[in-house]
């Protein structure tokens, strides 16, 4: 299993475009979010309704134990980076057959999915590591008082944006595999968004019910936008088992869709 | 002798067309196996399937007698078509990735490019190697984990005649170490001069397969000429001609089963007849080659 994962590193530590992407991506998720205070100070500077009506020194953005989900939140939206980083990797494969090498070479089907799969588990972790050492420290550094159990509530946002951003490199890598070129590829992995929302808006009059099971939107609901609650609205502060559920269900469908699709196919 | 390959109906079909039908083939250890046949004639596609990248439709095949599995794959040494190498890495680090999935030990990578010399070039990105490098690189990946079964596709593809004699010699070499080599080409004479063994492969189907040396056997024909009116006539008149061709100022003749060259020689001089030119036409593989191919020509019309 950790043979696979190495043959894959191997392959991306020796790619620069590997190093650009994930160099950037690491960089834009801690600095972004370890500055949310100074965005805030943005915001009340440029806007001068803005700093008048809230008091930004009061918004705790980054204490415990709201400091969690915000910062789960907020860095949910950089995932894109990756997702474009797995498809290059899986789509490289064919566009330089090196995939039907591999095959050749002596590695099944099933090794060579894995080997993607467990790429997608370390960029996910790291991401996931990241974001609580960022909230920790942040969290330390601006929270009024710390009290040891209580500061640790929530903090099972880390992990559901850790399945967040499996999920949905899961579906980056079965976009590439179904479809095989990198450019056509970014392009409907962004696009996709658009349709899926198009389609919940069709569907939302008659059967809103269904809504919580597309599969983008799954994989958003694991972590709920927080920043109502600071304009006094009822938010999700917790983890929902359902969303738990549907996403999990959802990220083994792509890896078995993406599966299916190799082991049909000749290379 | 042990089988290495046997291959038992093997069928792909693409749509409506049949690349490879109910293909039946035995590959022995030790064997130099030269597998021919025009573009197009579904050798790509058999080999793809025999390395597991291409799904057969029906049939089987084993290798080593076993149920085939990805493992199998690792004691055989194969690239298809071109070479495959991710062209932002060195030859040095290809190599490595290809020992890491054959599990073979890293400190063959050293020998093996050396065998194809490449050692000085070896920290040099894969896409700056010219086509005869890349071809090299590929032979060396492929003997990589000292494989008991190479299977060479189209090696010489491409190459200038430096590059052919290179990479033939280096053929020669491994099959002198008693390696089992199946070599797939459309060059006639690189598989005439390298292969103990053949199969000729014509639209998917399997039309001839056999040994090498057996190509030269059997009629032979012989190009006589000398200074003398009557030599047609007179070769009309030796008991071994089966038929007689005239040729400008040469006689060729077929000559039966169990007569040659000398029992010619021999007939003219004891008729007076000194012949000036006297040459047996050895059947090239490539003759065989066309004749087989016309033969199915004729069958099928």
């Amino acid at each position: 299993m950790l043979h696979l994962l190495q043959v894959d590193l191997k392959k991306l530590f020796n790619y620069r475009t590997f190093w650009i992407i994930c160099g950037l991506y690491f960089l834009t998720l801690g600095m972004a979010t370890a500055s949310g205070m100074e965005f805030l100070k943005w915001l009340a500077s440029t806007f001068k309704d803005f700093g008048s009506k809230l008091n930004i020194e009061r918004i705790p953005l980054y204490h415990f134990p709201d400091v969690w989900q915000n910062l789960a939140w907020g860095s949910g939206l950089l995932k894109m980076m990756l997702g474009i980083m797995v498809i290059i990797s899986i789509t490289n494969e064919y566009q330089y057959r090196t995939i039907r090498q591999n095959i050749i070479d002596g590695m099944s089907r099933e090794q060579f999915i894995l080997s993607k799969l467990f790429t997608n588990l370390v960029l996910s972790l790291a991401s996931m590591v990241l974001v609580f050492v960022v909230a920790l420290i942040t969290g330390f550094i601006y929270s009024p008082e710390i009290s040891f159990p209580y500061m640790f509530a929530g903090v099972e946002f880390c992990a559901s944006y850790f399945l967040e951003v499996f999920a949905f490199l899961s579906f980056a890598l079965m976009l590439g595999i179904l479809i095989q070129r990198s450019g056509l590829s970014i392009v409907i992995l962004f696009s996709s968004y658009l349709i899926e929302l198009i389609i919940k808006k069709n569907i939302d009059d008659y059967v809103p019910g269904l809504i919580p099971f597309f599969p983008l939107e799954s994989i958003m609901n694991l972590v709920p936008l927080p920043f109502a609650r600071y304009a006094f609205q009822e938010i999700q502060d917790y983890v929902s088992f359902g969303s738990v559920a549907i996403a999990l269900g959802w990220t083994f469908l792509f890896n078995y869709f993406g599966y299916l699709r190799l082991k049909k196919s000749d290379i | 002798m042990e089988t290495v390959l046997s291959i038992n109906k093997l069928t792909k079909t693409f749509g409506r067309i049949t690349a490879v039908n109910k293909l039946d083939l035995e590959v022995k250890k030790g064997q130099v196996f030269g597998f021919l046949g025009p573009n197009g004639s579904g050798k790509t596609t058999t080999l793809g399937m025999l390395m597991g990248v291409v799904n057969p439709t029906a049939g089987s095949f084993s290798w080593f007698g076993q149920v085939v599995t990805n493992e199998t794959r690792k004691k055989i040494g194969a690239f298809l078509e071109h070479p495959i190498f991710y062209p932002y890495l060195s030859g040095q680090k290809n190599l490595e990735l290809t020992a890491m999935i054959k599990g073979a030990p890293a400190d063959h990578i050293a020998r093996v490019l050396d065998v194809v010399e490449l050692t000085s070039r070896k920290d040099d990105a894969y896409k700056t190697y010219s086509l005869g490098m890349k071809q090299r690189l590929a032979i060396a990946s492929a003997l990589l984990n000292d494989p008991i079964v190479l299977i060479l596709d189209e090696p010489t593809n491409g190459l200038d005649p430096m590059g052919i004699a290179e990479i033939r010699n280096i053929i020669k070499k491994i099959a002198a170490d008693g390696k089992t080599i199946i070599l797939a080409s459309h060059l006639l004479d690189e598989v005439q001069k390298v292969c103990s063994h053949f199969a000729v492969l014509r639209r998917g189907v399997l039309m001839h397969s056999g040994a090498v040396d057996e190509v030269g056997k059997g009629e032979e024909t012989v190009e006589v000429a000398a200074y003398h009116d009557d030599l047609g006539c007179a070769l009309q008149e030796f008991v071994g001609t089966l038929s007689l061709k005239r040729d400008n100022a040469n006689v060729i003749i077929k000559l039966k089963e169990g007569y040659n060259s000398q029992d010619v020689n021999r007939f003219l001089y004891e008729k007076g007849i000194v012949a000036s030119h006297l040459l047996t036409q050895k059947k090239s593989l490539e003759k065989q080659f066309l004749e087989i191919l016309a033969e199915a020509d004729s069958i099928k019309k």
